[in-house]
């Protein structure tokens, strides 16, 4: 009698195979995928590390013909654009989210959620172009701002970016907030409204940072939205949202497409700024969403 | 918890609201402007000493003149800034607008060839087939008639020109016409032509740098940019028949050949008569345009008083090599300032 081998042979043998092969491709994948990151922000970094200095931050374009120089009016029209842009889209993504999770019917509700996705993948071109159509072309009888490019257009445009992505990681952070909390608040005699405001929202809000923050970083980088917006500005720090500022990514753009060398390296010094700001917020936020789903978590 | 973050929400709101309410009622000094790019460099170191004369922040946009023509045709800005005169159609479209000659330079022939000599010679005729794509190779025998001795490559010619609306093109093409009726013909002169040949990019420092990364490649250019870059550009033969290169004294003679400003202050310097033979032939003026009725009209008007007078000095504008305006050009520029009000 032969000895029992538990080798796998045959049909075994090529499954085993296969397995193998399918997790060695598996892994293969997922490595090319970080690795392709890391080359990015490597080469992106190392590019542009020169041109970081303090000037980098803190002063405009060097005069025509002479050296140094920096981007703080990309560095400041941005972070007023991204400003404007969470002050338009936070109030209204939020109160969206509550009214689908807490008081629409189930039918409008799932209504609102598969718009709200239609308008996340909208062309951002299109969002441009219709912010362009409705406040820049035409004059809106507020105070002077309309007809003109301007940071308020601008932070328009990508505000219509945020919503979507505010609102839709709103209603998924309130749909984890338990229903006891809920009714032990109405068990207390609690009135609905003050149940959201008081309950809910502190609950979630942990949840509706972290979308906020992921929502910030896309529009800090979006292009095509300021083309028509907040394109026509000059190489001063400017702060007034009536005017046409500065951004990041149009600067990378125009300098990319410049004759001097020094401006290529600021434009990769630049990406590497955009870059780190992404990087630096989606950590973030992967953070506070961690710590309000254990918070959650211990709640249930 | 919550009402600690309550109130912090309320401050955010409040400062929020202050900070807009406080730029909106502060003075506005904030003057826009778009346009030119052949202009921009000078803008560029205006732009200082603007702040400091009168606390102006100018905001100059380089987008090219066609696009700076339509900026202020919509009253995006409060100037446009062309190097190209404005059609009939277009001073019809912008309802009102007045151009006025605020700085004088030269188009320059630049270009990126492996052993050519510095200041590489070339005529009119020669440039027209050029950017025609009749000559297609540096070692072409109508190049080397003309620079006896040199040693040209046998190197594909790459021309290359504006995508955009450009008043260098404008520029160029006026003197093309004036001296090949073969481009006039099939070509014209215009803000955007259709180029026969080459290849495009956008806004003068575009076409630098196009040219500065490809090897054979010609371009027509705002002689600061070539500098700037350290890009060798051609002398061209004038209608006297010597070979010239830009700088401040051929501008100049190129402008003082021609006295007379019409009403619409467009003035042509390209190709001047054999009477000029110091006169660099690819000059020209460069316009800014206001509307001559403007909420800014008191800023403006010293604005562009200042750059007339002031901004003329060498300090601004001699290493750019812009050429201080003639007599008679300022004469009639500050006589149209005038007519600007609110």
């Amino acid at each position: 009698m032969e000895p029992i081998s538990l080798k796998a042979t045959g049909r075994g043998r090529r499954r085993l195979l296969v397995n193998r092969a399918a997790e060695a491709a598996a892994v293969a994948a997922a490595g090319i995928a970080i690795a392709a990151l890391g080359v990015l922000v490597w080469s992106v970094f190392s590019r542009g590390v020169h041109a970081l200095n303090l000037d980098f931050f803190t002063k405009g374009p060097a005069l025509f013909g002479q050296a140094g120089g920096g981007v703080a009016p990309a560095l400041a029209g941005s972070l007023l654009l991204v400003a404007i842009a969470t002050a338009m889209a936070l109030p209204f993504g939020v109160l969206t989210a509550i009214f689908v999770s807490e008081f629409a019917p189930r039918r409008i509700g799932d209504q609102i959620r598969l718009w709200l996705d239609v308008l996340n993948g909208f062309p951002s071109i299109v969002i441009g172009i219709f912010v362009f159509a409705l406040c820049v072309k035409v004059k809106l009888p507020i105070v002077g701002w309309g007809r003109h490019q301007s940071a308020m257009a601008g932070g328009f445009a990508l505000a219509v970016i945020m919503l979507p992505l505010v609102a839709r990681a709103t209603m998924e952070v309130l749909t984890l907030v338990p229903d006891q909390l809920r009714e032990a608040s109405y068990a207390l005699g609690v009135s609905k409204w003050q149940t959201v405001l008081r309950v809910v929202l502190p609950t979630a809000i942990g949840g509706i940072l972290t979308g906020t923050t992921l929502a910030v970083a896309r529009a800090a980088g979006e292009t095509a939205p300021l083309l028509f917006t907040s394109a026509l500005a000059g190489q001063l720090v400017d702060w007034n949202p009536a005017h046409s500022v500065n951004s990041i990514p149009l600067t990378i753009f125009q300098y990319s497409e410049a004759p001097d060398e020094a401006l290529h390296q600021q434009a990769w010094a630049l990406a590497f700024v955009l870059i780190a700001f992404v990087l630096v917020s989606s950590l973030t936020a992967r953070f506070l969403l961690d710590r309000s789903r254990r918070k959650l978590g211990a709640t249930r | 918890m919550t009402k600690r973050l309550t109130i912090s929400l309320a401050v955010l709101a409040a400062s929020l609201i202050a900070a807009t309410a406080a730029t909106a009622t502060s003075k506005d000094t904030t003057i826009t402007g778009a346009g030119s790019s052949f202009v921009a460099p000078l803008v560029s170191t205006w732009t200082p000493a603007l702040g400091s004369a009168f606390g102006y922040s100018l905001q100059y946009s380089s987008v090219g003149s066609g696009a700076g023509i339509a900026a202020i045709t919509n009253r995006q800005v409060d100037f446009g800034a062309s190097d190209a005169p404005l059609t009939p159609d277009q001073v019809a479209g912008c309802k009102g607008c007045v151009q006025i000659p605020w700085a004088l330079s030269a188009t320059s022939i630049a270009y990126n060839v492996p052993g050519a000599p510095v200041h590489l010679k070339l005529n009119g005729k020669v440039l027209a087939a050029i950017f025609l794509g009749k000559i297609t190779t540096w070692n072409d025998p109508a190049i080397k008639a003309l620079n006896a001795g040199a040693d040209l490559p046998n190197l594909k010619i790459t021309p290359v020109y504006r995508s955009d609306g450009s008043g260098t093109t404008y520029n160029f093409t006026d003197f093309l016409s004036a001296v090949s009726p073969e481009w006039k013909s099939k070509v014209g002169n215009s803000t955007s032509v259709q180029f026969p040949a080459g290849l495009g990019a956008k806004g003068s420092s575009g076409v630098t740098g196009v040219v500065a990364r490809t090897d054979g490649s010609i371009t027509y250019v705002d002689v600061a940019y070539a500098l700037k870059n350290h890009i060798r550009f051609a002398a061209i033969r004038n209608a006297a028949g010597k070979f010239l290169y830009p700088s401040l004294r051929r501008i100049t003679a190129a402008a003082e050949a021609f006295k007379k400003v019409p009403a619409n202050n467009e003035v042509h310097i390209v190709n001047p008569p054999p009477s000029a033979p110091t006169a660099y032939p690819i000059s020209t003026y460069t316009y800014v345009i206001v509307p001559q009725q403007t909420s800014h009209a008191a800023e403006l008007r010293k604005l562009i008083f200042w750059a007339l007078t002031q901004g003329q000095k060498p300090q601004y504008t001699a290493k750019l090599l812009f050429a201080p305006l003639p007599k008679p050009v300022l004469v009639a520029s500050e006589k149209t300032l005038k007519t600007i009000h609110s």
